[in-house]
């Protein structure tokens, strides 16, 4: 095949059908996005639940999250192993996700560290905040903490949700990243407990059921091509 | 007056590598035999004269015990493709 000279036209032919065949190679198969999915809509639902009916399941469930990691490492590993091209896109992505990951580290030390940094920091220049009972006039000093935390963390997880879903014209991850930022909005209005079901039900609309679509879709394709 | 196309990339093989590689960011040796359907032989012979003329990098390593060579345009590949594109736009052109 490779042998025969080749004239401009079949350069141009030759150029297009292999573009397209590496454009075909990609493979997604959403692995990754059905974990997360799982493993922080489940979180957000059980703390919403623990918060709603009065009940404790003996560990703090946002522990599942940091054990998740063990697995995504292998997941990694994994599809590193077995793909045999990169291509520019996925490698953008995977640059975006890392650095989606390392923020919501960042966001999780802002959330421990601030209302003590702030204590302390008034208390240096002689100041203290203290809250009323206002029945009983009994003044206890204030307790900081990061005010409606959970929109932050909405805030973020439709950020890469919606590059990547624009990116590769993924209509189930821009749809899963405009019902974050709509779920961002309403926690501005709600409570920290309604705050919570909103970061589970985004976790499903933005990770779970996309992966779960993008599975279904790789499943099909290598089935077509088994046959 | 039309410019000859470069006689390194006007040859079959050599432009089906790179027309695979310019779309992606690295590929290993056995995507572009899977894609291209040449031999393992003439494959790497072209691969070869690629590499020497500076339009692509071959990293050789181990994967698993297992060897793998890893291509990747250069940013001289990219001109050059760019230019063998914009010479045959105007061979097309003129026929």
């Amino acid at each position: 095949m490779y042998d025969q000279p080749i004239s401009e036209q079949q350069s141009l032919q030759l150029i297009t059908e292999m573009i397209q065949k590496a454009k075909k190679d990609v493979h997604e198969r959403g692995t990754s996005s059905i974990l997360w999915g799982s493993v922080i809509g489940f979180c957000g639902l059980v703390a919403f639940a623990e918060r709603q009916w009065n009940f404790y399941i003996g560990f703090d469930v946002w522990l599942l999250a940091l054990v998740a990691i063990v697995p995504q490492i292998f997941i990694s590993v994994k599809e590193a192993r077995q793909r045999n091209v990169v291509t520019h896109m996925q490698a953008a992505m995977n640059n975006v996700w890392l650095v989606f990951g390392l923020s919501i580290f960042a966001l999780m030390f802002y959330f421990n560290a601030v209302p003590g940094i702030t204590e302390r920091m008034l208390l240096q220049e002689g100041r203290q905040v203290v809250e009323r009972e206002p029945i009983t006039g009994i003044e206890v000093p204030f307790r900081y903490f990061i005010a409606s935390s959970s929109s932050l963390l909405l805030l973020l997880y439709a950020i890469p949700t919606l590059v990547t879903g624009l990116t590769f014209r993924f209509k189930p991850m821009i749809v899963g990243a405009v019902l974050c930022y709509c779920f961002f909005a309403a926690s501005l209005f709600t409570n920290s407990k309604t705050d919570l079901l909103f970061s589970g039900l985004a976790a499903i609309c933005n990770w779970l059921i996309p992966g779960l679509i993008l599975r279904s879709r790789y499943t099909k394709e290598k089935a077509a091509l088994d046959v | 007056m039309f410019k000859d196309l470069d006689p390194i990339l006007h040859s079959q093989l050599r432009l089906a590598i790179m027309s695979l590689l310019i779309g992606v960011q690295e590929a290993e040796f056995t995507f572009l035999k899977e894609k291209t359907g040449a031999t393992a032989g003439n494959l790497s012979v072209q691969v070869q004269k690629l590499k020497e003329a500076g339009y692509i990098e071959v990293v050789k390593q181990f994967k698993d015990n297992y060897p793998q060579t890893l291509c990747k345009i250069t940013a001289k590949g990219i001109d050059a493709f760019a230019q063998y594109v914009e010479d045959l736009k105007g061979y097309l052109g003129r026929a």
